[in-house]
């Protein structure tokens, strides 16, 4: 019997660690910390309180959809990359930076390490990545977050 | 000691069913699959509800999407297989392509450029558009089959599996 529990506790454990890879599946090569992911839920705060100080929010994917932030489109393409480049150039080092796409998981989106990469290149210290892990309907929309007008 | 061990394990499999199912929750087979009606390429609305009478695969997507890229060829092949088919639930086969780009240009060119020759709509909404909300969508590829009256037969079935199933209602 204690044989069954074992085996029965070594299989929920092995799926339920392959159901969480297939979920966040982040590469270990990619350009970001795990310190560098901001959740949705700590920037909604921020946005939704005019005191705190407003980081600025480039959307690097399809379409600017959180509230504040600059359509730059996707940085797959590499006018759009250039477009990101310029913007940045005209910022402090430490400026307050947030990047985000939200078409698809984080393991199938052409945009997040172009411009994490990007701004790992360029030697900013203050910028995040949106930690939206699905995407921006189910970690933003779906959850009422501040929307672009 | 033994409540622990089945307390933890039942607590993994109710996580992992949490996740995994992420992608079918929502409409299920059985229910009347809500109506959308939005603008072809051309401009002109084209409604889910007058494709009536047909066998129909509503097929979510994006340009975006990698995986929905390559899935268009398969639906190509599938059009081209039962469009003209007899079904026990439908005459003709349909496919209803709702696209979640944000870009008409991105979607034009890639109609035209694959020679994409089903029905086609889209609002260019990307994530915001209404109709990802009504079908409750948590990614992409996402896509449901319907009967001639609407009625959710299957969601989410893609390559072999979508082809079998289709292959199903086939008339005898």
């Amino acid at each position: 019997m204690k044989t069954k529990i074992l085996i029965f506790l070594f299989f929920a454990v092995a799926t339920s660690l392959f159901a969480t890879n297939e979920a966040f599946a982040q590469g270990q090569n990619d350009p970001w910390t795990p310190q560098q992911l901001l959740a949705p839920a700590d920037l909604a705060k921020v946005l939704n309180n005019p005191k705190s100080p407003q980081p600025i929010i480039y959307s690097i994917g399809m379409q600017a959809i959180i509230k504040g932030s600059i359509d730059i489109g996707p940085v797959m393409v590499p006018d759009n990359l250039n477009t990101l480049k310029q913007k940045l150039g005209k910022l402090a080092k430490n400026a307050q930076i947030v990047v985000y796409c939200g078409c698809c998981p984080f393991s199938r989106c052409p945009n997040v390490r172009p411009a994490m990469k990007l701004l790992k290149e360029m030697q900013f210290t203050n910028y995040k990545l949106l930690n939206l892990p699905q995407n921006v309907k189910v970690d933003w929309i779906d959850k009422g977050y501040p929307m672009a007008e | 000691m033994r409540t622990l061990i089945f307390s933890v394990a039942l607590l993994l499999f109710g996580s992992t069913i949490s996740t995994l199912s992420a992608q079918s929750t929502g409409l299920e087979p059985g229910n009347k699959s809500p109506e959308i009606k939005l603008p072809t390429l051309k401009g002109d609305t084209v409604a889910l509800s007058s494709l009536k009478g047909k066998l129909v695969l509503i097929d979510f997507w994006g340009t975006w999407c990698a995986p929905c890229v390559e899935e268009q060829s398969e639906l190509a092949k599938l059009y081209g297989k039962y469009k003209q088919s007899a079904f026990t639930n439908g005459k003709g086969f349909e496919i209803y392509g709702v696209s979640l780009d944000a870009k008409k240009s991105n979607w034009e060119n890639f109609i035209t450029t694959n020679k994409i020759n089903w029905i086609q709509v889209s609002d260019l909404k990307f994530w915001r558009s209404p109709v990802a909300r009504t079908y409750n969508i948590q990614g992409l590829p996402f896509n449901v089959l319907i009967d001639s009256n609407g009625i959710i037969l299957a969601k989410n079935l893609h390559g072999i599996d979508l082809d079998k199933r289709i292959a199903m209602f086939l008339r005898k």
